[in-house]
């Protein structure tokens, strides 16, 4: 905190708005007819003669973003607790979870729109399925984040897990749970715009949509720009709500170290047979309740056929993984560099406060404007090679990286601050030794958020710019009917991220057996 | 299953339409009367979100044709991720908007369609590119680069065979569906509809050079209604009438196109659409959807010519259909021609 006399803070920030926005101006006029850009005062202008039609848009698209939020925080709050209650439930729930949050929007939105009708349903269902896994992941972390002594001292009561969860730990897991929410915020308002393509009357989705068509490049902006604006509003404001309901200071967590727990190998064979088994029955189960038509909505054994016993199979499969080996080369540097970039940042932020104040706009700035209205940018700079999709990966997980990191970073008990202070280490140094090792469950939390995010914006750049890899193979097989290649597409996503998830896990592991211990209590 | 709700009142008006009453006229006075039973509530899925193309439709709802045929039609829109087909397959959509080469590739992973009408006799694909450097016919593609959804390569495959280019002289660009890249000069023409990126170019002022794919042998028929075969074997008189408020929509669209700009503005205020755009988007599909053929015959027709002409560009694209694909009968019920 700065202790300049806020007049000054406030001239302070004024100028620093100035500076952006006169640069943004002179960015604009330099990219003047290329049709890709507009500047604050085509913006402002666009804005004050299209306010009612805009106003609209945003009460429309805001709606089904906050039900959405609504409903998949809810659900991602029970889904914790139940994991916590019943241990044996946690794996399950995590590769669900993950597997759901996985499905992309072309193979989703027609069975969505099928099953609501017309109305705002889809769009409800794809804000809370943009949600509900990042609130989800970093609570079960927060859920753990407790000092063993804690849990002895209320099992020494007698008591059991269900105590254990409402006394110690749901305190406990508030930081995380906030963290959680405000990253949820974008994300359900991009989640409710990008819904909006499965068919809907209205919303700044659509207007997007139009405006890019009609080469509107001021319409464009102008909606990237209530885009952002709002979703800059309700992540602050969640922000300051959760710092009013958490006063509470991170605790020391002193837990013994584990030896990370070894499981024989017949025993990780059967969970994966039952896991995959599980994955399909609720495949199969949920077309069949639903009645859904097989022409789109396919059934395990459909697939099945479609790449193994069926007469042109070895045709397919060498289709699909021709293009899952395109869309692999982008995601894989892509998560690296944008988990790099997150914490990289958010180590920077930490050691330089005031960096967080220009940054932290930036980069809500940059996870809200919708990629469909930034991706032709980035390709005028990047080209439409591997370069513009890995740039578009990271810039889509970077922000969850970052907003987990700053909140990870802060999770250092006031003990280890004062011990450090009381021999004047400099920042850099708390930093390295008692700053990062505090927000490794943080960093690990997001790490596995970030499997299906970079996937799913791989395929997204891939469908906008590249033409290649797995975003063209669904948006072409979507087109031609094909949807048994589609959801071979979605299969072998699915399996990609499961795969890489448990990757993550098991580097989690062996970390927390040394730095985090109480991580893997059962 | 058939739907088994027609009370009496509405089967005397099913019987009226199967006699094929001849003048309109007659038709709305033999209608109004039974106005007051029930309708029937229909969903009818359009192919893109709501503006001018579906102008017609706006008419029919807005004029009261429907309602007066006994149906209460929902226009339900579509967007980048809401596929036409799958709506209507499981026949939540009594009919559905669609193209040629898009039904055939359904019909091929199992979809039982049958197309009823035709909206564009002419395909609206068209190559646009600037005066300076203009792609007036398919020989200029040679040596430039073309921006389009790669999802598309097959249509310029077929439009450079039938034409005798060689398509691996051309640079494909995957490009989103908009006109920018063109305009700033990162390709050298784009792959669109007629009516939607050129009019856009036009409207900010690049008049550009507009060549229509339909006019260099590339026959595919677009806007084409849809329905299933089930659809048809059972709920033919609400498939009749669909198609009757439809035609007469078109018709009085084709009179007065800005009048249909203006309704389409009035009802969908949400849409994001802007007069002037839709004036004359309105104005350049009138030549794709009425022709020789259609003056002489009404809207939405079809022959076995055009038909041939269809299965030859189809077979082309990689689809091997029959004219079984296509399905007269309810046309010629509308025009009281059978």
């Amino acid at each position: 905190m700065s202790d300049a006399p806020i007049s000054a803070r406030v001239l302070r920030f004024l100028g620093t708005l100035m500076a952006v926005l006169l640069a943004w101006q002179f960015a604009a006029t330099l990219l003047a007819g290329s049709f890709l850009f507009a500047g604050p005062i085509e913006i402002l202008r666009y804005l004050l003669d299209n306010h009612a039609v805009l106003g609209r848009a945003l009460l429309a698209t805001v709606q089904t973003a906050a039900l959405g939020y609504l409903w998949g925080n809810a659900v991602a709050i029970l889904l914790a607790g139940l994991a916590l209650l019943l241990p044996l439930s946690e794996r399950p729930i995590r590769i669900l979870s993950l597997v759901v949050f996985c499905l992309p929007l072309i193979a989703t939105g027609p069975i969505l729109r099928v099953l609501y009708g017309p109305g705002i349903g889809p769009q409800v269902t794809l804000a809370a399925l943009s949600v509900f896994y990042t609130t989800l992941v970093p609570l079960l972390a927060g859920l753990r984040a407790v000092p063993r002594v804690w849990v002895d001292m209320v099992q020494s009561y007698g008591r059991g897990r269900w105590t254990t969860l409402a006394k110690v730990r749901v305190l406990a897991s508030t930081p995380y749970l906030i963290a959680g929410l405000q990253i949820a915020a974008p994300a359900a308002f991009l989640g409710a715009l990008i819904g909006e393509f499965t068919g809907a009357e209205r919303g700044l989705g659509i207007l997007t949509l139009q405006a890019m068509r009609r080469l509107d490049t001021d319409a464009t902006w102008a909606i990237a720009s209530i885009a952002a604006v709002t979703s800059i509003s309700v992540y602050l404001v969640i922000g300051k709500l959760g710092r009013l309901l958490w006063k509470g200071a991170p605790t020391t967590l002193l837990a013994p170290p584990l030896k990370a727990p070894r499981r024989h190998w017949l025993r990780s064979v059967a969970g994966v047979l039952g896991l995959t088994l599980m994955v399909l029955l609720l495949w199969q189960g949920v077309m069949d309740v639903f009645g859904l038509n097989r022409f789109f909505a396919k059934r395990p054994d459909d697939i099945w056929s479609f790449l193994v016993t069926g007469t042109e199979a070895e045709a397919h499969r060498e289709t699909l993984l021709s293009a899952l080996g395109d869309t692999l080369i982008t995601v894989v540097p892509g998560f690296f560099a944008g988990l790099a970039l997150g914490g990289a940042l958010a180590a920077l932020c930490t050691l330089m406060p005031r960096m967080s104040g220009v940054l932290l706009p930036v980069a809500i700035t940059l996870r809200a404007v919708p990629i469909v209205t930034t991706a032709p940018l980035i390709v005028l700079w990047l080209g439409r090679g591997p370069t513009g999709v890995i740039t578009i990966v990271a810039i889509m997980i970077f922000f969850p990286t970052l907003i987990a990191c700053l909140h990870g970073l802060k999770q250092v008990p006031k003990a280890v601050l004062d011990v450090c202070e009381s021999y004047s280490a400099p920042r850099w140094r708390i930093l390295v030794h008692a700053r990062i090792p505090a927000a490794l469950p943080a960093f690990f939390a997001t790490a596995r958020i970030a499997v299906p995010a970079a996937v799913l914006a791989a395929t997204v750049a891939e469908w906008l710019a590249t033409g290649q890899g797995m975003g063209h193979l669904m948006a072409l097989a979507a087109s031609t009917s094909d949807y048994n290649m589609l959801w071979s597409a979605v299969v072998a996503l699915t399996l990609v991220a499961v795969i890489a998830h448990f990757a993550v896990a098991l580097a989690e592991q062996v970390v927390f057996a040394r730095y985090a211990p109480e991580q893997l209590q059962p | 299953m058939p739907k088994l709700t027609p009370i009496s009142p509405v089967l005397s008006r099913r019987k009226l339409l199967q006699l094929g009453t001849t003048t309109t006229a007659a038709t709305m006075l033999g209608l109004n009367a039974i106005r007051a039973a029930a309708s029937v509530p229909v969903n009818f899925q359009l192919s893109w979100l709501h503006s001018v193309q579906f102008g017609g439709s706006y008419i029919a709802e807005a004029k009261g044709y429907w309602s007066d045929l006994g149906l209460d039609v929902a226009l339900t829109p579509g967007g980048p991720n809401a596929p036409v087909e799958p709506p209507v397959v499981t026949g939540s959509a009594l009919m559905g908007i669609s193209a040629a080469d898009y039904t055939a590739a359904a019909v091929e992973n199992g979809a039982p369609f049958k197309i009823l009408a035709v909206a564009m006799q002419k395909n609206p694909f068209a190559i646009s590119s600037l005066p300076d450097n203009p792609v007036n016919s398919p020989a200029d593609l040679a040596g430039k680069s073309i921006g389009m959804a790669t999802a598309n390569t097959p249509v310029l495959q077929a439009l450079c065979d039938l034409n005798g280019v060689d398509i691996n002289e051309i640079e494909i660009v995957p490009t989103q569906y908009d006109g920018a890249p063109l305009l700033a000069g990162q390709v050298d023409c784009l792959l669109s509809w007629s009516t939607d990126l050129p009019v856009a170019m036009t409207m900010q002022g690049v008049e550009p050079v507009v060549m229509l794919l339909a006019d260099h042998g590339y026959a595919v028929h677009s806007q084409t209604y849809i329905a299933t075969e089930d659809a048809i074997a059972n709920r033919r008189s609400d498939l009749v009438a669909l198609l009757k408020g439809e035609v007469m929509g078109w018709t009085d669209y084709v009179a007065d196109t800005d009048a249909a700009a203006a309704l389409t503005i009035e009802r969908y205020p949400d849409a994001g659409l802007d007069l002037a755009t839709q004036e004359l988007q309105a104005e350049r599909q009138v030549p794709l959807m009425f022709s020789d053929l259609t003056d002489q015959h009404g809207f939405g027709w079809f022959t076995e010519e055009t038909v041939a002409a269809n299965i030859e560009t189809l077979a082309l694209l990689g689809r091997t259909v029959t004219p079984d694909l296509w399905d007269l009968s309810i046309l010629e019920e509308v025009h009281g021609s059978t």
